[in-house]
């Protein structure tokens, strides 16, 4: 780091609150510093110094997972791992507002003893923070019994590229007060604005969280079982396929009371014609885990996103890559594939954006950062 | 008065969609003169009714091109008057874009126009047991066109979440008649900025959405219905908080309270509720059929904990039916005891209920006027029901200070000022309670991002400048 960039920030921050840019990949490496403000007037001084004096904002959490290879021109990774304070939790009202830095085993140490918990399991959930967790609009295979994060953010202070300090949503459940500029802040990215703090929408902890496993000799021949349970006339909480440690299986998790539990259980083995061996505790997180996060450290990841019906085709392309880690949700149908070779591009099956779209992307991001300070990992 | 429009536009319009669907009889105009909130009345200079997204991208262009500002219109149920017309601008109602254009049950989705009715989508993805979810109270007539303009919940919403929760694809006509695609199911959803969230719920400012794609759920195999009758509010709000407190996950939990019992069962609508309880409280359950008994036995004993003097189940679908027409025949209900009903609309963290229903009597106390209180008890979604005589210019002026009192009193409690009515025409004025100045300024930017021209419903949802400065 500099030592002009070192005294002008330590004019904002004290100096324990600058880190150095090690071990946080590439991106951080070529960073001028990394910033951890303890407040959000701080965070407000750090983003408009940095429009001042011509340089770009990398808002991060831990750093931990500090995607991309390089931004343009100098530029600052800012961490709100500072900003990790628990401002309302009323159990009853199971929402809970918090700093953006707080990590998410942070919040449910804090929700744990009320039986409530964030019911999202993107890979590496527990040592995110919740910022870093709304920026990216990660959800995990809880998708399928809970939905997207993005309908249970209820609100977030948000520090915008050019020092304006919003506050979206609210602290309720149901809120329609103006046009929702939260949403397209959930997953932007950070390429928007700084989240600061959020508002969550908590659940209660299920009585039994139970772990169907179904093995088969190729992943392939795992998919139509997959797509009956995704269709059966019960919900499960997530569905997932994986080849993890060369050993093709089929989870199905469920949430519940105990005889629901049970019933739902008998309904998708009479929807797939075979029993399924079944797990609880921590044997059952320990398997969800290891196929959600199958494929995930390795060098090179791409996740395909499709329609139910197109499960077998994803598949099918996925295990063209060699050496693939797979896993996949079967419900929402996207499929995640690591590997330790190149990926060839053309697997990603996002369309091309229409002209129309980026240009109205444009214009929401000028909404939030007219002058182009937040760096945007986005097309 | 509406100046009529020039007969040149009206054959351009007429040419597009056929002159039977343009509408400039003033006689006729009048049915289009306010929404579910008639306390506000413009007639539009004309009203244009297409069938396509082709025929609204026309229409929007001629009237884009001429400066008009065009005012989305479904079936004109809100309750926020956001679908008031302006006095130059003409009306684009959806009536005849009524086609569910595919059910894709392998899938869970349904891809409709925005005049289908609510209920009608629920009915025809019923043999491939599927449903959708949202289910305002006005599901027999409002427009999934006018659910997405608002964001709509109702009383399901609670386990299931809103209108944006099911959306994932639009085509949307924007400014001068530009046509876009927002998100569609099975793109990746990381390779844009979330503009059908942001779309959802714009109240028709941003442009008029011409294709909804929707996610369907299984139907749930059981249902289980208890009314609790209690001797007081408090005591139904207790049992409320420990319901949900207790680990259950309901389907629903709402409560009427004594004004709207009394109402009810005066009414046609008599539902056989004790006229001398202070609230009664609905609560259903639904899904796998062998975990809902347990569910219920739990609820049941939390409501008696709390003192309620009887549990009634439901044991068939009548009897379900039954249970709650107290809840859904209330604003029905009301109209027998007054002439005009205010149905107001906030929410606030469910744990303030009490605190706050108190003190809302305490309003209508101060002001002499008769409130009943119908509300998603599970969600802390209140609906204050005013009831008034517009006719009045005293009664009149107290509804109207009342009102702004309890705005203001939700906000205090960490509320807000609407939960699933929209801003509309009616809530602009309280829009600075819950947004400072840079952020209703931020919002008028993302506007203008979809409609830089601002003719798309202009005078809803944000305060004019000088109201928030």
């Amino acid at each position: 780091m500099s030592g002009d960039v070192k005294t002008r920030i330590e004019d904002i921050v004290p100096a324990e609150a600058l880190d150095d840019t090690g071990g946080r990949g590439p991106l951080a490496a070529a960073a001028e510093a990394v910033v951890l403000p303890g407040s959000v007037e701080q965070v407000v001084e750090v983003v408009r110094w940095a429009g001042a004096s011509g340089r770009r904002i990398v808002p991060i959490g831990t750093g931990q997972r500090v995607c991309g290879e390089h931004a343009a021109g100098p530029y600052v990774l800012l961490s709100t791992h500072r900003l990790s304070s628990i401002d309302i939790y009323e159990p009853a009202d199971l929402t809970i507002t918090l700093g953006a830095g707080l990590t998410i085993s942070g919040l449910h140490e804090a929700t744990r003893p009320n039986q409530q918990w964030l019911p999202f399991d993107p890979p590496t959930f527990s040592s995110r923070t919740v910022g870093g967790l709304v920026a990216a609009g990660l959800t995990g295979p809880l998708w399928a019994g809970y939905g997207d994060i993005k309908n249970h953010v209820l609100g977030a202070t948000v520090v915008c590229g050019d020092g304006r300090c919003l506050r979206l949503g609210g602290r309720v459940v149901k809120n329609v007060a103006g046009f929702d500029l939260l949403r397209p802040v959930v997953g932007s990215r950070g390429s928007l604005a700084v989240i600061t703090s959020v508002t969550l929408r908590l659940f209660p902890v299920p009585a039994v969280d139970r772990v169907l496993v179904l093995e088969g000799e190729r992943l392939e021949d795992l998919v139509p079982a997959a797509r009956r349970v995704a269709t059966a006339t019960v919900l499960p909480v997530s569905i997932v396929i994986t080849n993890h440690n060369g050993a093709p299986k089929l989870l199905v998790r469920l949430h519940g009371a105990s005889p629901t539990v049970d019933a739902d259980q008998k309904t998708f083995e009479a929807a797939v014609g075979s029993q399924f061996r079944s797990l609880e505790g921590e044997k059952a997180l320990e398997i969800a885990r290891a196929a959600r996060d199958a494929g995930v450290g390795l060098p090179h990841t791409v996740t395909m996103f499709g329609k139910g019906t197109e499960l077998a085709e994803l598949i099918r392309q996925a295990q063209e890559i060699p050496d693939a880690t797979i896993s996949a949700d079967a419900y929402r149908c996207s499929v995640t594939v690591g590997t330790t070779a190149p990926i060839d591009e053309c697997l990603n099956t996002g369309r091309p954006l229409d002209p129309e779209i980026v240009v109205l992307n444009a214009g929401t991001r000028g909404v939030f950062d007219p002058g182009g300070v937040m760096w945007s990992p986005q097309p | 008065m509406s100046t009529p429009l020039p007969s040149a536009i009206v054959n351009k319009l007429g040419h597009t969609v056929g002159s039977e669907n343009v509408i400039t009889d003033p006689d006729r105009l009048v049915v289009y003169e306010s929404d579910g909130l008639s306390a506000y009345r413009v007639p539009p200079r004309a009203v244009v009714l297409p069938k396509t997204t082709r025929e609204v991208a026309e229409v929007v262009a001629v009237l884009h091109g001429e400066g008009i500002d065009v005012i989305p219109r479904g079936s004109g149920t809100g309750l926020s008057g956001g679908a008031l017309a302006t006095p130059d601008g003409v009306v684009l109602g959806t009536a005849r874009m009524n086609t569910i254009l595919n059910i894709d049950s392998e899938n869970r989705l349904a891809r409709v126009q925005p005049g289908v009715i609510n209920a009608r989508l629920t009915e025809a993805t019923k043999p491939h047991g599927l449903y959708y979810a949202p289910d305002p109270s006005s599901q027999s007539t409002c427009t999934l066109g006018g659910n997405v303009a608002e964001n709509s919940g109702g009383p399901h919403c609670l386990k299931y979440g809103v209108t944006a929760r099911y959306v994932t694809g639009l085509t949307v006509v924007l400014a001068g008649g530009k046509v876009v695609e927002l998100g569609g199911a099975g793109y990746d959803p990381y390779g844009s900025l979330d503009l059908v969230g942001l779309f959802v719920g714009s109240e028709g400012c941003f442009g008029i959405a011409t294709e909804i794609e929707v996610r369907l759920l299984p139907i749930a195999e059981g249902v289980r219905t208890l009314l609790g009758i209690f001797d007081t509010m408090e005591d139904a709000g207790r049992a409320v908080t420990s319901i949900m407190g207790s680990g259950l996950l309901p389907a629903a939990v709402e409560i009427v309270d004594s004004e709207t019992i009394k109402a009810v069962e005066a009414s046609v609508f008599a539902a056989g509720y004790p006229v001398d309880a202070g609230a009664a409280l609905v609560i259903e359950f639904d899904g796998t059929e062998a975990g809902l008994d347990a569910d219920a036995d739990r609820a049941e004993a939390c409501c008696l904990a709390e003192g309620a003097r009887e549990v009634q189940r439901a044991t068939d679908e009548e009897h379900r039916m039954a249970l709650w027409k107290g809840r859904k025949k209330a604003f029905g209900a009301m109209g027998r005891i007054a002439p005009d009903l205010l149905v107001q609309d906030a929410t606030v963290p469910r744990t303030k209920l009490p605190e706050v229903l108190s003190r809302i009597a305490d309003i209508g106390t101060r002001y002499e006027l008769n409130i009943a209180n119908v509300f998603h008890a599970g969600d802390g979604n209140l609906h204050p029901n005013i009831l008034f005589d517009r006719h009045d210019a005293d009664e009149l002026e107290r509804v109207e200070r009342a009102s702004k009192e309890i705005m203001v009193l939700c906000v205090e409690v960490g509320g807000t000022i609407t939960g699933e009515h929209g801003v509309g025409v009616d809530k602009r004025e309280y829009m600075p309670l819950v947004h400072e100045p840079i952020e209703l300024a931020a919002m008028a930017a993302a506007k203008a991002v979809f409609d830089p021209d601002s003719l798309f419903n202009p005078g809803k949802v944000l305060p004019d400048v000088e109201e928030t400065s």
